[in-house]
């Protein structure tokens, strides 16, 4: 329960996080909200020797939305704003959702949508509707950015693709589809506090005919080592009119793509009819969404 | 090495000396002594040490209390009136048999507060779903969620 010993920074500008970042390497943690490194911390799972506080630094966080251009979200923005806030409610609906879904309430209090990435855990929420919206993460350090969706910035359990300097920024969301829609929907133990065992986002985007897929990207949670996009779905449905019985196949196709494993919180087998009943679920729902834009 | 931080607490001023690893709570607790927030499970899943930074709940017993420096922290001592009454929503939750044991009440409180700042008006499916990061073992949910609904009528009416 007792934490190790651990010298504190709090940068108030990106140059002063970049240096500190870049100086103690290996040797530090980057501390956000704190909701997943301090239980490591206290578990004794990891025992930094330093915690950059990058909490303090104004650019690092905040939504902005541009008409047209889309929305960039700052890593440090908690997931709390992301839930409360209406443009993204309005734009990227299954985003909003989702972030409100996470933990408790004083969990997405203090916890940032930035963390959620970096954590990297198969069950994180809000990757799952990034993914699915096109989300592209901006990675900064002294050196300059790089920018890479987001399925490649979360390379596996816990793993990402973040280099020694690097600070993840921002998360850059393009301006949703005319006639699009987002969903998101998830399965636990029960509904409150709890961690996913499947969760799941989809956005699709309709024809002026308001029948016809013009574009599908179903994501999948904590059913691979990192959120799962589905390549059979859109090769099913995009081009197609919408209809029940393609979604019965579009269903079976995620759930022959999902490589869930047994673990305490469900079985692989229970995990793979979820799988079908929330595709089902969330094609339909996104699709009357769609239809009403 | 001990840091020396400045934490507004209930209104008031207080400059703590503080390891970087220091939790919130054990600050209030130990160094301020403000024992109204209890420390349940202290890995952030029971709720019962939750305060408000910035208006904000959030969990003390995972907050570290450094990056709480210059902030103003709001304790559950911190909600009775100036005149020492209870507020709306301790009275509520006295009045509504929303307490038993009692351990989980400063938690429940709290985050009813962070609550109530932000909606006023919640519905019965905002309280739920807000409230979810408190857990009452005595198995008191129901008369809890009537309180913050009574709480939320009478300051509506202007009940201070």
């Amino acid at each position: 329960m007792f934490m190790n010993n651990f010298e504190y920074f709090a940068p108030k500008t990106p140059g002063e996080a970049f240096e500190l970042v870049g100086r103690l390497g290996k040797k530090a943690k980057i501390l956000a909200g704190g909701t997943d490194l301090v239980i490591l911390m206290k578990d004794k799972i990891v025992s930094p020797e330093c915690l950059i506080d990058i909490t303090n630094i104004e650019e690092f966080e905040g939504i902005k939305y541009e008409p047209g251009k889309g929305m960039v979200i700052g890593a440090t923005t908690k997931n709390s704003e992301v839930q409360y806030s209406e443009i993204v409610k309005e734009k990227y609906y299954a985003l909003a959702y989702a972030a409100g879904e996470i933990g408790s309430s004083q969990v997405r209090h203090m916890g940032t949508i930035g963390g959620n990435s970096c954590n990297a855990s198969p069950s994180g929420e809000t990757p799952t509707p990034l993914v699915a919206l096109g989300a592209k993460v901006i990675v900064s350090s002294a050196a300059g950015d790089r920018e890479m969706p987001l399925e490649d910035f979360i390379t596996g359990v816990r793993r990402i693709d973040l280099k020694e300097g690097e600070i993840l920024t921002k998360f850059v969301l393009p301006e949703p589809a005319p006639k699009s829609a987002s969903r998101y929907a998830y399965m636990g133990a029960r509904d409150a506090n709890e961690i996913d065992c499947v969760n799941m986002a989809v956005n699709i985007e309709l024809e002026a005919d308001n029948q016809t897929v013009k574009s599908v990207r179903l994501v999948m949670g904590s059913v691979f080592v990192r959120p799962l996009v589905s390549a059979a779905v859109p090769a099913l449905l995009n081009g197609k009119k919408f209809s029940d019985e393609l979604v019965e196949k579009a269903a079976e196709a995620a759930q022959g793509e999902a490589k869930p494993i047994t673990d305490i919180r469900a079985s692989e087998e229970y995990r793979h009819t979820i799988v079908g009943v929330l595709a089902r679920r969330l094609l339909k729902e996104a699709f009357a969404a769609a239809q009403e834009v | 090495m001990k840091q020396l931080i400045s934490l507004e607490i209930n209104g008031h001023e207080y400059d703590v000396p503080v390891s970087p690893r220091d939790v919130l709570a054990d600050v209030i607790r130990k160094k301020v002594g403000l024992t109204g927030t209890k420390k349940g499970c202290g890995m952030g899943d029971c709720g019962a040490c939750t305060v408000l930074v910035e208006d904000k709940p959030v969990l003390s017993c995972i907050t570290l209390a450094i990056t709480c420096n210059g902030k103003k922290v709001t304790t559950v001592e911190g909600l009775t009136l100036p005149d020492g009454q209870l507020n709306p929503l301790q009275a509520a939750f006295v009045n509504h048999g929303a307490i038993q044991c009692g351990f989980c009440t400063p938690g429940m409180l709290m985050s009813a507060s962070g609550l109530l700042k932000r909606t006023p008006k919640p519905t019965l499916y905002d309280i739920k779903h807000e409230m979810s990061g408190n857990i009452c073992r005595c198995t008191g949910f129901k008369r809890i969620i009537g309180a913050i609904e009574l709480a939320s009528e009478a300051m509506s009416k202007g009940v201070k």
